[in-house]
C-alpha cells in the first residue's frame, strides 16, 4: 500500500532510468525537505491539511472582520458605519467567506489530515491531485477577494445571489462576476478533492478496516464528500448560467425575455441545502470522536450514528425548496417540501440522543475539547429545533428572511459547525504539532466564545420574531429592535475576543512547548488509529500498515474487557504504539505542477472579466502545466531521500495485534 | 387606532416569560412589525395554528434534551481526572432504545406535520367574498383584490373595480411592465376595507421583492415574470406596517409599506376621492409647481389629469415611478420611509424639500447618468422650484385622517 | 466542471509494481474508481443543464425557437456517428488488451475521427442555426440549447484529446497490453459522453415542443 499514485504510462517496471529528460526542462524537480519552498510543492496529505487549516483560519479572521462591520453598523438604529452599498458587499462577502473560505476548508483540513490516518493509509489516493485541490482552492479564494481591489467592490447580491438582482442591470460592478467565477474555481477544488477522498476511503483502507469499522469522523467526512460530489455540479450549472448572462448576454435570467428567476433559486438550493450538511456533518464526526474518548466509553449506537448520517445525506437532497416557501412555488410543492424537511429532523435527533447516551454512565473528563464538543451538541440542538419551527411552511411565511432565520442558521453553522471544529482543533492539536494547546487559555477561549456566541445570535431569535428583516443595512427607531441589536453587537465583540485568545493560545503553546513534557502518541487515551503513531505524525504515517480487527482498534490494543465486563489494560501506549522510525517507506515525490495549474485558473477568470487575451494566457498556462504534470513521473528517479525500498513496507502485521 | 404600547413586544414577552428572564429596561417600543401580534383573522389563525403549537413542541424537546444533558454533565463529571484510571461499563448500544427514540422522533415530527397540514389552508386557500363598491356612480360587485407590484424600492398598488383582474389570466398573458390601466394606482400605502379578505396578486418589475405585513399575514415574494397569489385581512380599522423582506438591492432596507384598513364606508369614500383626476390648482405657487412638474417630473411620474394620456414608461430599470395623483392622501412618501405629515398634522416640509433637493442623500439609489436609473435622480432643482413643487404636491389629494397621520409616526 | 485534472491522471494507469489491482480495498484501481465517481458527478451537471433546457424550451420571447430550426435527419446522422464511435472504442480496448497494438491504434484513431465528425456536425449545425435566427442570445430557449449542447461538445472534444494522447503514446510504443486499463478508463468517459448524447438527442430533439 505504499504506492499511492501511479506512474505515467511510459514507464514499465524497472525502467525508470529511461526517464532522464526533465519535463519541459523548466523547473528542477523539487525534493522533499522542510523549508518553506517545500510547502509549495508538497504532496503530503498532512501538510496539505495544515495548509487548508491555516488558510481557513486566515479567512475566518477576514470573514470575522466583515461580521464585526455588520454588527457595528446594526448596533444602533440608522447606523452609518457603512454605506448601503458597502454594507451589501460586506454581508455578501461575509457569507461567502465563512461558507466557502472558512468552514469548508477547515473541514477539508480535517478530512485531508485524518481520513488517511484513521483508515491506516500512508496518503490519499492521488497526492498530487490533493495538492492541486488546495492550490486551486487558494487561488479561488484570493481571486474572490481581489474583487475588493480590482472588481469595483465585492459581490453585493447576498451569498444566495438571487436572480434578477444579480444581473448586470442591478449589480453593475464586477463583484458578481468575481462571485460567479470565483465559486466555480472553488468548486473545481472541492470536486477534485471529493473524488480523491472518496477513492481514498473506498480503496485505501488498511487490511481489516471494513466500512463498518471506520471511525465516525471518517464516515461523516465520506458522506460529506459524496454530497460535494453531487451538489457541486448543480451550482456549477447555475454559476455558468449567471456568468453567461452577465458576460455574454445570455437570457437565462432575463424576465423581459420570458425567463424565470426561480430557476436560479432551484439550482442554487439543490446545491445549497446539501451544502448545509456539507458544513455540519464533519463537525458531527468530530464530536462523535471526542465525546466517546472523554466519556471513556465507546460511541453509543455506532451503526445508528453511521446510518443516520447516511440518511441525512440522502434526505438532504429532497428538502431544498423549503428555502422557497414564500417564492410562490404552489401549495402542493410547499406541503411536500415542508413534510420532507420535518422528517430530516428524525435522523438528526437520533444523533443527538446517541451522543447523550454515550455520556450516560461515562466518566466525563471536561477537557477544552470535550467542552467544545458538548457545547456543539447543545447549541446545535437549539439550531435544529428552531429549524423545526419553520419547517412548518405557514409559520415560515412569518419567519423566513427575518433575523429568526439568521439566528437559526448561525446556531447550526456556528454552534454546530464552528464549535465542533474548534473541539477538533483542541483534540487533535497535539497529534498534529506534538504539543498541547494550553488548557487554561483554552477554557477562556471556550467560555468567552460560548457566551459571546449566545449573546450574538440568541437575541436574533427575538429580533426576527419582532419582525426585523434580514439583509437590511439600517433599521428605523421605534420598532423595538434597539436593545437586542446592541446586545448582539456586544456578543460579536466577545466572539472576536475569544478568537484572539485562541490565536494567542496557538502562539503561547508553541512557545511553551519545549518546557513541557511531550504529549506522546496517545495523550487522551483515545480510540482510533491516528493515536497509535507518534505525535507529530511522521511523514510516512505508519511504520507498518496496521491490521485492523475491529472498531476502535487502537483502544483494543491497549485494553480488553474481562468476563465481568471490566476493562483491563493489556498494553501501555508505549508498548502498543508505533515508533515512527521506519525507513525505506516509499513516498510520492513532491511536484510544482499542481501550483502552476492553480495559478492559471484565476488568470482565466480575470481574462473573462477584463480581457479575453488574459484568459488565453491563463488557459495556456493551465494546459501546459497539466501536460507537464502528465509527463512527470510520480516518483522522481533522482530523489535523494532514502525512501526507496518498497518491500520493507509490505508486511501487514503489527506488533499491537489484539489479544 | 394606534396599537396599545407594549413594553417589549409580544415576542420578547413570550420568550422572556418562558425563559424566566426579565431584561426589559430601556427598550420600550410599539414593535409594529411584531410577528406575535396578529391583527386579523388570517394572521391570528396562522399564529395559533401554525406558529404556537410547534414552538411549544420545540420548547418541550429543547428543555428535555437540555435537562438531560445538564444532568449527565453534573452526574458523570470527573472533576480531577489526572491519574483517574477507572473505566465505566462499556456499553456499545441498545437496539430497542435506538428504535424507540427513532420512533419517538418520528411520531413527534408526524405531529408537527399534522400541524403544518392543518395550518396550511389558513394562508393558502382563498374565499369568494364580493363587496359592493361604487365607482364613478356605478355599483360594482368587487372581489377585493389588489395587484401589488414591487419596484426598486417602492410598492405599487393597483385596484381594478371595473375590469376585474384574474390571476389565471395575468399568469397567461400578464406583463408587470404593461399592466392594464387600473381605476386606482397608488404606492407606499395600501388601503383595504376591514372585515374583508383581500386577495393580493404579487409581481415585480425588476428584482424579487417580498410583501410582508406581519400583523395581517406572513410574506410572499413578488417575482418578476410571475404572478403569485396572497391574501391579507384586517379585523379593525388600523395602520399596519410592513417591510420588504427579500433582498432587493441597494435600498432594500428602505423599502417599506403600510396597510391602512378602513371601515367599508370609509373605504368607499377613499375610493370616491382617489378615482378622481387631479384638479388644476388655484394657488399661484402651486401653479408654478405644476409647471415645474410638467417640465421635469413627468418623464417618470404620472399624475392623472396631467400626463396619464401621454405617459409611456419611466426612465427607470423598472419602467415605473410612483403615481402621484393623490400623493397628499398618503401619510408617507419615498417608499414608505418618510412621514409626509408631522405629528401635529402639518406637512413634513423639511424632509419633502430635502428629498427634492437630492433624493440620493436620503435614500441610497443608483442614478449614474447614461445607465438605467434605479431610484430618483438628483434633478438639480432651484430652491424656488422646490418651494413651488412642494406647494403643488401638498395639494394633490385630501389629507388623510388624523389617526392615520398619528399612526405613521413610528417614533 | 473541469475534467482536466483527471485527464492529466489518465497517463498514470500503469502501475509500477504491477500489483496495485490487488492492493486496493475494492479491487478497482484508484484511477478507474475515480473515473466512476467523477462520472457520477457529471450526471448531475448534465441533469442541471437538461432541466434548464426543458424549462425554457418554449420560451422564445417572440423569436425563433431552437425547436423550429432543428434538422432531425442531419442530427440523426451525426448522432449515429457518435454512437458508432462507442463501438470503435470497445474494439480499441479489446485490441489493446489483446496486445494488438496496430489494431488498437486504428480503432483509437477511428474513434477520435468519428468524434471529430460529430463535432464538425455540431459546428455546422450551430452556424446554420445562427443564420436561421437562433443565436446564443436570442431567447432563453436558445441560450439553454447552446449551453447544453455546447457543454456536451466540449466534453466530446476533451475525449478526442484523450484519445489522441493515447494514439500518440501507442505510436511511441508506450501504450501496451499492460496499460490497457488506461484505454478502458478513457473508454468509460467516452461511453458516458455518448450515453448523455443519446439522452439529449431523445429529450431535446425528438420530443417536440408543444
Amino acid at each position: 500500500m505504499a504506492i499511492t499514485e501511479k506512474t505515467p504510462l511510459e514507464l514499465g517496471p524497472g525502467d525508470t532510468a529511461r526517464y532522464v529528460e526533465r519535463p519541459l526542462g523548466v523547473f528542477t524537480r523539487p525534493q522533499g525537505g522542510r523549508g518553506w519552498r517545500d510547502w509549495l510543492s508538497t504532496v503530503d496529505h498532512k501538510r496539505i491539511g495544515i495548509l487548508y487549516g491555516a488558510s481557513a483560519m486566515f479567512f475566518f479572521v477576514v470573514g470575522g472582520v466583515e461580521a464585526l462591520l455588520i454588527r457595528l453598523q446594526l448596533a444602533a438604529p440608522e447606523g452609518s458605519v457603512l454605506s448601503a452599498d458597502v454594507y451589501n458587499q460586506v454581508y455578501t462577502m461575509h457569507g461567502v467567506t465563512m461558507v466557502f473560505l472558512f468552514i469548508m476548508p477547515l473541514a477539508a483540513a480535517f478530512a485531508n489530515y485524518f481520513i488517511p490516518l484513521q483508515i491506516g493509509a500512508r496518503d490519499v489516493a492521488f497526492p498530487r491531485l490533493n495538492a492541486l485541490s488546495y492550490w486551486i482552492w487558494l487561488s479561488g479564494a484570493i481571486f474572490l477577494n481581489t474583487s475588493w481591489i480590482v472588481g469595483g467592490g465585492g459581490a453585493d447580491c447576498g451569498w444566495f445571489c438571487y436572480a434578477t438582482n444579480s444581473g448586470v442591470a442591478f449589480s453593475p460592478s464586477h463583484g458578481v462576476d468575481f462571485y460567479a467565477i470565483g465559486l466555480q474555481i472553488l468548486g473545481i477544488a472541492s470536486l477534485v478533492s471529493s473524488i480523491n477522498l472518496i477513492v481514498t476511503c473506498l480503496n485505501m483502507r488498511a487490511p481489516g478496516m471494513t466500512l463498518m469499522r471506520m471511525p465516525v469522523l471518517t464516515w461523516m467526512l465520506l458522506i460529506t464528500q459524496f454530497l460535494l460530489l453531487f451538489a457541486l455540479p448543480v451550482i456549477t450549472v447555475a454559476l455558468f448560467l449567471l456568468m453567461f448572462d452577465r458576460l455574454f448576454d445570455a437570457q437565462f435570467f432575463n424576465p423581459d425575455a420570458g425567463a424565470d428567476p426561480l430557476l436560479w433559486q432551484h439550482l442554487f438550493w439543490i446545491f445549497g441545502h446539501p451544502e448545509v450538511y456539507i458544513i455540519i456533518l464533519p463537525a458531527f464526526g468530530v464530536v462523535s470522536e471526542i465525546i466517546p474518548t472523554f466519556s471513556r466509553k465507546p460511541l453509543f449506537g455506532y451503526e445508528f450514528m453511521v446510518f443516520s448520517g447516511i440518511a441525512i445525506g440522502f434526505m438532504g437532497w429532497g428538502v431544498w425548496a423549503h428555502h422557497m416557501f414564500v417564492s410562490g412555488i404552489g401549495p402542493i410543492s410547499v406541503a411536500a417540501f415542508s413534510l420532507s424537511t420535518m422528517f430530516i429532523a428524525v435522523p438528526t435527533g437520533v444523533k443527538v440522543l446517541n451522543w447523550l447516551a454515550t455520556m450516560w454512565g461515562g466518566r466525563l473528563r471536561f477537557t477544552v475539547a470535550m467542552k467544545f464538543a458538548v457545547a456543539t451538541v447543545a447549541m446545535f440542538t437549539i439550531g435544529g429545533l428552531s429549524g423545526v419551527t419553520h419547517s412548518v411552511a405557514p409559520a415560515d411565511t412569518q419567519q423566513t428572511d427575518t433575523y429568526y432565520i439568521v439566528a437559526h442558521f448561525h446556531y447550526v453553522i456556528f454552534g454546530g459547525g464552528v464549535l465542533g471544529l474548534f473541539a477538533g482543533l483542541y483534540f487533535w492539536w497535539p497529534k498534529v504539532w506534538g504539543h498541547f494547546l494550553n488548557e487554561r487559555l483554552g477554557n477562556w477561549n471556550f467560555w468567552i466564545m460560548l457566551v459571546g456566541f449566545n449573546l450574538t445570535f440568541g437575541p436574533m431569535h427575538i429580533l426576527g420574531l419582532q419582525g426585523m428583516s434580514r439583509r437590511i443595512d439600517t433599521y428605523a427607531r421605534g420598532y423595538g429592535f434597539e436593545f437586542w441589536n446592541m446586545a448582539a453587537t456586544v456578543g460579536s465583540l466577545l466572539i472576536a475576543v475569544s478568537v484572539v485568545v485562541f490565536m494567542w493560545n496557538v502562539v503561547k503553546s508553541k512557545r511553551d512547548a519545549p518546557h513541557l513534557p511531550p504529549p506522546g502518541p496517545d495523550p487522551w487515551d483515545a480510540r482510533s488509529l491516528e493515536w497509535s503513531i507518534p505525535s507529530p505524525v511522521p511523514e510516512h504515517n505508519f511504520d507498518t500498515v496496521p491490521q485492523v480487527h475491529g472498531r476502535d482498534d487502537w483502544w483494543h490494543n491497549k485494553y480488553a474487557e474481562n468476563d465481568e465486563g471490566t476493562v483491563v489494560r493489556v498494553a501501555t501506549v508505549e508498548e502498543a504504539a508505533q515508533t515512527g522510525e521506519a525507513t525505506g517507506v516509499h513516498l510520492p515525490s513532491p511536484s510544482f505542477w499542481p501550483l502552476a495549474v492553480a495559478v492559471g485558473l484565476p488568470l482565466i477568470g480575470y481574462g473573462l472579466i477584463f480581457n479575453l487575451w488574459l484568459a488565453l494566457i491563463g488557459a495556456l498556462l493551465t494546459i501546459a502545466s497539466l501536460y507537464s504534470w502528465a509527463m512527470e513521473p510520480v516518483d522522481d528517479p533522482d530523489a535523494t531521500h532514502d525512501h526507496h525500498d518498497d518491500e520493507a513496507t509490505e508486511g501487514s502485521s503489527t506488533e499491537g495485534d489484539q489479544p | 387606532m394606534r396599537l396599545p404600547a407594549r413594553p417589549l413586544g409580544r415576542v420578547s414577552g413570550w420568550l422572556l416569560s418562558l425563559l424566566g428572564a426579565a431584561v426589559a429596561t430601556g427598550c420600550a417600543s410599539d414593535a409594529e412589525l411584531d410577528t406575535f401580534a396578529p391583527q386579523g383573522p388570517i394572521a391570528r389563525e396562522l399564529h395559533s395554528r401554525g406558529v404556537l403549537p410547534v414552538f411549544w413542541i420545540a420548547a418541550v424537546v429543547l428543555v428535555g434534551i437540555t435537562v438531560a444533558m445538564v444532568w449527565l454533565i453534573w452526574r458523570n463529571r470527573v472533576k480531577n481526572y489526572e491519574g483517574d484510571d477507572e473505566w465505566p461499563a462499556q456499553t456499545h448500544g441498545h437496539v430497542p432504545l435506538e428504535v424507540g427514540w427513532t420512533v419517538g422522533f418520528f411520531v413527534t415530527m408526524a405531529a408537527v406535520a399534522g400541524i403544518m397540514l392543518w395550518s396550511l389552508p389558513t394562508v393558502d386557500a382563498t374565499e369568494t367574498n364580493l363587496m359592493g363598491v361604487t365607482v364613478d356612480d356605478r355599483s360594482v360587485e368587487w372581489e377585493p383584490t389588489v395587484v401589488v407590484v414591487g419596484n426598486q424600492w417602492w410598492w405599487e398598488f393597483r385596484y381594478y373595480f371595473s375590469d376585474q383582474v384574474d390571476l389565471a389570466d395575468l399568469r397567461a398573458h400578464g406583463d408587470a411592465k404593461t399592466l392594464p390601466p387600473a381605476d386606482i394606482v397608488t404606492s407606499g400605502q395600501m388601503v383595504i376595507p376591514t372585515g374583508e379578505e383581500v386577495e393580493l396578486i404579487l409581481t415585480s418589475r425588476d428584482v424579487i421583492h417580498s410583501f410582508w405585513i406581519p400583523a395581517l399575514n406572513g410574506k410572499r415574494d413578488a417575482v418578476p415574470n410571475r404572478f403569485s397569489p396572497w391574501k391579507i385581512e384586517a379585523s379593525d380599522p388600523g395602520f399596519y406596517f410592513g417591510q420588504c423582506t427579500e433582498f432587493c438591492g441597494l435600498s432594500h432596507s428602505r423599502m417599506r409599506m403600510q396597510v391602512v384598513a378602513l371601515t367599508p364606508a370609509d373605504f368607499q369614500s377613499w375610493v370616491d376621492d382617489t378615482t378622481q383626476d387631479a384638479v388644476e390648482p388655484a394657488d399661484p405657487a402651486a401653479l408654478a409647481g405644476l409647471e415645474v412638474f410638467s417640465g421635469i417630473c413627468t418623464s417618470c411620474h404620472v399624475i392623472e389629469g396631467v400626463n396619464d394620456d401621454v405617459f409611456e414608461s419611466a426612465d427607470q430599470a423598472s419602467g415605473a415611478a410612483p403615481n402621484l395623483t393623490h400623493l397628499a392622501s398618503r401619510s408617507t412618501f419615498a417608499g414608505g420611509i418618510f412621514n409626509l405629515y408631522n405629528a401635529d398634522g402639518s406637512l413634513n416640509r423639511v424632509q419633502l424639500e430635502a428629498w427634492l433637493r437630492n433624493p440620493g442623500d436620503l435614500k441610497a439609489n443608483y442614478t449614474v447618468p447614461g445607465k438605467q436609473y434605479r431610484g430618483m435622480p438628483d434633478l438639480d432643482l432651484s430652491e424656488q422650484q422646490i418651494d413651488d413643487l412642494v406647494a403643488y404636491l401638498a395639494g394633490l389629494g385630501n389629507r388623510p385622517a388624523d389617526w392615520i397621520i398619528e399612526a405613521t409616526q413610528v417614533e | 466542471m473541469s475534467a482536466e485534472p483527471l485527464v492529466a491522471d489518465h497517463g498514470h494507469a500503469a502501475d509500477e509494481d504491477g500489483h496495485d489491482e490487488h492492493a486496493t480495498t475494492t479491487g478497482l484501481s484508484h484511477t478507474k474508481l475515480a473515473m466512476w465517481v467523477f462520472l457520477g458527478s457529471e450526471c448531475l451537471l448534465f441533469g442541471g443543464l437538461i432541466s434548464t433546457y426543458l424549462l425554457y424550451k418554449t420560451r422564445g420571447n417572440g423569436r425563433t425557437l431552437p425547436t423550429d430550426v432543428f434538422d432531425i435527419p442531419f442530427t440523426s446522422v451525426s448522432s449515429f456517428v457518435l454512437l458508432m464511435s462507442s463501438l470503435t472504442m470497445v474494439l480499441a480496448l479489446s485490441a489493446v488488451s489483446r496486445g494488438e497494438d496496430e489494431a488498437g491504434r486504428t480503432w483509437l484513431l477511428a474513434t477520435a475521427l468519428l468524434g471529430g465528425i460529430f463535432i464538425g456536425g455540431q459546428v455546422y449545425e450551430f452556424t446554420t442555426f445562427v443564420r436561421e435566427g437562433v443565436a446564443f442570445t436570442t431567447n432563453p430557449a436558445s441560450s439553454a440549447f447552446f449551453t447544453l449542447t455546447g457543454f456536451h461538445g466540449v466534453h466530446v472534444s476533451l475525449g478526442i484529446v484523450m484519445l489522441m494522447s493515447l494514439f500518440v503514446a501507442s505510436v511511441k510504443g508506450k501504450l501496451t497490453q499492460r496499460n490497457a486499463e488506461t484505454v478502458e478508463i478513457v473508454g468509460l468517459y467516452w461511453h458516458f459522453v455518448d450515453i448523455v448524447w443519446i439522452f439529449i438527442f431523445t429529450v431535446i430533439y425528438l420530443i417536440p415542443a408543444d
